[in-house]
Formats: structure tokens, sequence, C-alpha cells
């Protein structure tokens, strides 16, 4: 293969790469803002649940949770065979406590006053959360939703360890075949800079513009 | 005079610290009342209890002549009931200023957009700030972000507004941008009950001033009661000290 073979193959498994950061930061999504939510407005079982899920995933590595549901679970539960659905489900449990942290620091920072304010006008405490508190705490994590991206996209790269046809499995597959064993891993690592840091710079810079802007 | 709003023994403490003690008072359609006193007195304690904010401790509030905990009422379709205007600029900071009063109007009253944004601007309008509709508040002054505040309280039509010292925060040109809004407001025979350390706004407007200390009410009188002779020490020192 010449070296522009080489980086086309490579590119070919970036839409896998991408689509497993996507869907499981948007799992990760989810469980952050319910679980930061439930920490901070929660009943005392909701907390002490965010606040276990939260330092309990943050110190388990990934990697420990994808084999867990891919070995572990995966002959009892046939979903977790699938290797795709597999790593997304773990990246996503994992961010969701990395997300939580970023979401319940941001709603903490929105202030008690804005809820006073909110409530004050007859707002349920639930729509208060919704059309005050949220929509500024989401600028607030923008910056650290950012790096979250960029840590998910790096991730990604374990579930070649179980078997998804990612850009690391490409990689690899190509330092097989290859003499060189550094041309594939120089250019793999190129790919993922080129992937991760536009996208947490662009939204470091959008996030601090916005609290300017906005003066949260 | 029936009271709109009213409380009744009024108790209410953080631990071990009462922040308010054995206060009663109401206020009736179309009053204006005055509370003052030092810092640390109770005021914005008592206003947010009276507000429905902080559940108090002891005692009772009556809304309308029911009392609110008692007859288990649906706090949030109250407190859309009682304006309420904050110490601190308390703008909602990611919608503008229409947009920050177009979102009770929408969500708590259930108007359709059209007729919200309708509302809302009348009631910048009502507060000169028609100009500044589209601006977020950390463009806006401290005095137009609490003109806005003020604003957002009076359009869902509250049958009272309550006003925790809206220009404690504000230097002295700010200060009497918002306190002409509230005579504005006074003299369309809003009913407010203002904590505000603005003596020549009370002795203007206010039917009844109230003076608080150390969680209780120490003497309640018209403003010239207040400015001619008080009967206890701790108002007569008090008021000379705002007076200079």
């Amino acid at each position: 293969m010449t070296p522009v073979e080489q980086i086309v193959f490579l590119l070919k498994a970036v839409p896998v790469t991408l689509a497993i950061s996507f869907l499981s930061f948007l799992l990760g999504l989810g469980l952050g803002v319910s679980l930061a939510f439930m920490r901070i407005y929660g009943i005392a079982p909701l907390r002490y649940f965010s606040d276990s899920y939260e330092k309990f995933f943050r110190s388990v590595p990934v990697l420990a949770v994808m084999l867990l549901l891919y070995f572990g679970l995966g002959p009892l539960l046939p979903i977790f065979k699938d290797p795709f659905f597999t790593s997304v489900i773990s990246l996503g449990i994992v961010s969701g406590a990395n997300q939580s942290q970023i979401f319940r620091s941001a709603i903490s920072s929105v202030g008690r006053t804005q809820m006073l304010a909110a409530i004050s006008i007859g707002l349920t405490q639930l729509k208060a959360l919704r059309y005050v508190i949220f929509p500024q705490a989401l600028f607030l994590a923008v910056p650290g939703l950012g790096s979250e991206i960029a840590l998910l996209i790096k991730d990604s790269a374990y579930s070649f360890i179980i078997g998804v046809i990612e850009l690391m499995k490409h990689t690899d597959i190509l330092r097989a075949s290859q003499r060189s064993l550094i041309l594939p891993y120089i250019s793999s690592a190129i790919i993922y800079v080129v992937m991760t840091f536009p996208v947490a710079n662009y939204l470091d810079k959008w996030g601090s513009r916005k609290k300017r802007e906005l003066g949260l | 005079m029936t009271s709109i709003l009213e409380c009744r023994e009024l108790m209410k403490a953080y631990g071990k610290v009462i922040a308010v003690n054995n206060v009663s008072l109401g206020i009736g359609r179309g009053e204006t009342k005055v509370i003052f006193g030092p810092s640390g007195s109770g005021k914005s304690t008592l206003l947010r209890c009276l507000g429905l904010l902080e559940k108090p401790t002891k005692g009772s509030v009556y809304f309308n002549g029911v009392d609110v905990y008692v007859s288990k009422q649906d706090l949030n379709k109250l407190r859309a009931r009682i304006g309420f205007v904050f110490q601190e600029p308390s703008l909602f900071r990611h919608l503008t200023a229409l947009g920050n009063i177009m979102l009770g109007l929408k969500h708590v009253s259930g108007l359709s957009d059209a007729e919200a944004r309708r509302k809302a601007y009348e009631a910048l309008k009502l507060v000169r700030m028609e100009d500044w509709v589209n601006y977020y508040p950390a463009q806006l002054s401290g005095g137009q972000q609490q003109r806005v505040g003020i604003a957002r309280a009076i359009s869902m039509d509250p049958e009272v507004v309550l006003f925790d010292e809206p220009t404690a925060a504000l230097d002295v040109e700010l200060k009497w941008e918002v306190i002409s809004v509230m005579k504005d407001l006074a003299d369309r025979g809003t009913t407010m009950l203002v904590a505000t350390h603005e003596l020549r706004f009370a002795k203007e407007v206010a039917d009844e001033m109230i003076f608080m200390d150390q969680g209780q009410v120490l003497e309640v009188g018209s403003p010239d009661h207040f400015f001619t002779s008080p009967n206890t020490e701790r108002a007569r020192k008090f008021m000379a000290k705002i007076l200079g």
C-alpha cells in the first residue's frame, strides 16, 4: 500500500469511531444531566444514588466496564454480544459520571437566586429547571462537554479490543500488513488529533464567549 | 379593610437563629406599606415568607383570607398572584428583557406567544424600558435590570407586589430610576409592600410604615408619625441615622 492508500484505509474507519463517540456522548448526556439534577434537587435516596454512581464510574477504567459487559454479561444477555452496542453503552455509562460532574458544577454556578426568581413568578420547580436553570447550566457546561467529547473520541479506541472495526482496528490491520510500525500509528494519531482538537477548542471558545456575553 | 396578604404570629428560624419573631401584619387592596429597619432586622425573611418563597417555622400566612398552608392551596398558582422584586437583580441571564417577561406569561399564565409578547411589551413600557426589549441582562445597567424585574413581577397581574430592598445594590443615580417607577405604580393603585431604606420614597407614597428590629415589629405608624415623633428610642435613632 502506498502512504496515500494507507491513509484512505484509515479514514474509512473514521465514521465508526465518530458514531461510537457521538452515541455514547448522547447516552452520557442524558445520564449526566439526570444525575446532576438528582444530586442537587433530588430527595435523599436519589442524591445518594447519584453520588455513588459518579464516584464509582469515575474511578473504574472504561476498558474494565467494556470487558465486563462484553465477556461477563454477553453470555447472559445476547445484546451485549454486539461489540458496537457494548462499546457505546460502556463509554456512555462512564461518560455519564463525568458529565454529571460537569453539570453539577454548572448548575451550582447558576445560583439559588435564579431558582427563587423562577419560582416567584409561579413556575413549578420542574419548569424552573427546564426553562431557567438548565439552559444557563448548558452554556456553563459547554467547555467541559467539549473536553468530554474529545475524551470519548480517544476512548472509543478501546472498542477495538472487543472487536469493533473502528480506527484503532484499521491501524492494527495496517500495522500487521506493513513493515513499518511507525507510519500507521503516526497517521492514526494525526487523525485522532484532527477529530478531537478542533471540537474541544471550538466549544471551549464558544462557551467562554457566551459566558462572558451573558454575564454567567 | 380586608387584607389581601396577611401574616399572623409569623416566626422563621434557621437552626437556632430566629430571623423573624412573632410578626403579624397585613396589606389591603391599593395600599402601599413600607417596612424599614437596620440590616439583619428580618425584613427580607419576612417578605420571602409572605411571598411564599420560604415556609414559616410557626404562624400563618393568609392570602385573601385563606390560610395558605392549612388550606393546602397550590403554592405555584398563589405565587403567580404575588409579585416579588428581589434585592439583587435576578433576571434570567440567558433571556432578553422581553424573554424574561414572556416566560411566566407563557408557562404560568398559558398565553400564546403573540399574546405574551404583546403583554410583555406593555409591561416594559410601563417601566420605561420599551427601547431595551431585545437586550440581555448583562447589557443593562443595575437600575434597568431592576426595572425589568419590576415589569416581570407586574406582568403577571399580581394582586400585591413585594419589593425586597430593590435599590439597595444600586448607586444614587440608578436608585431614582427605580424609585420613580415604584412611585408610578403606587400612583396607579398597585398594592405594594416595600422593604427599603429610602425614607423619602416612604414619606411620599406610604400609607403606613413598619419599623423592624431584631426580627420583630417595634413600631407601626404613618410616615408623618415616624418623621415627627417615633415612640421608640430605637426607631428615633434609626430615623436620625438614615436622614443624617
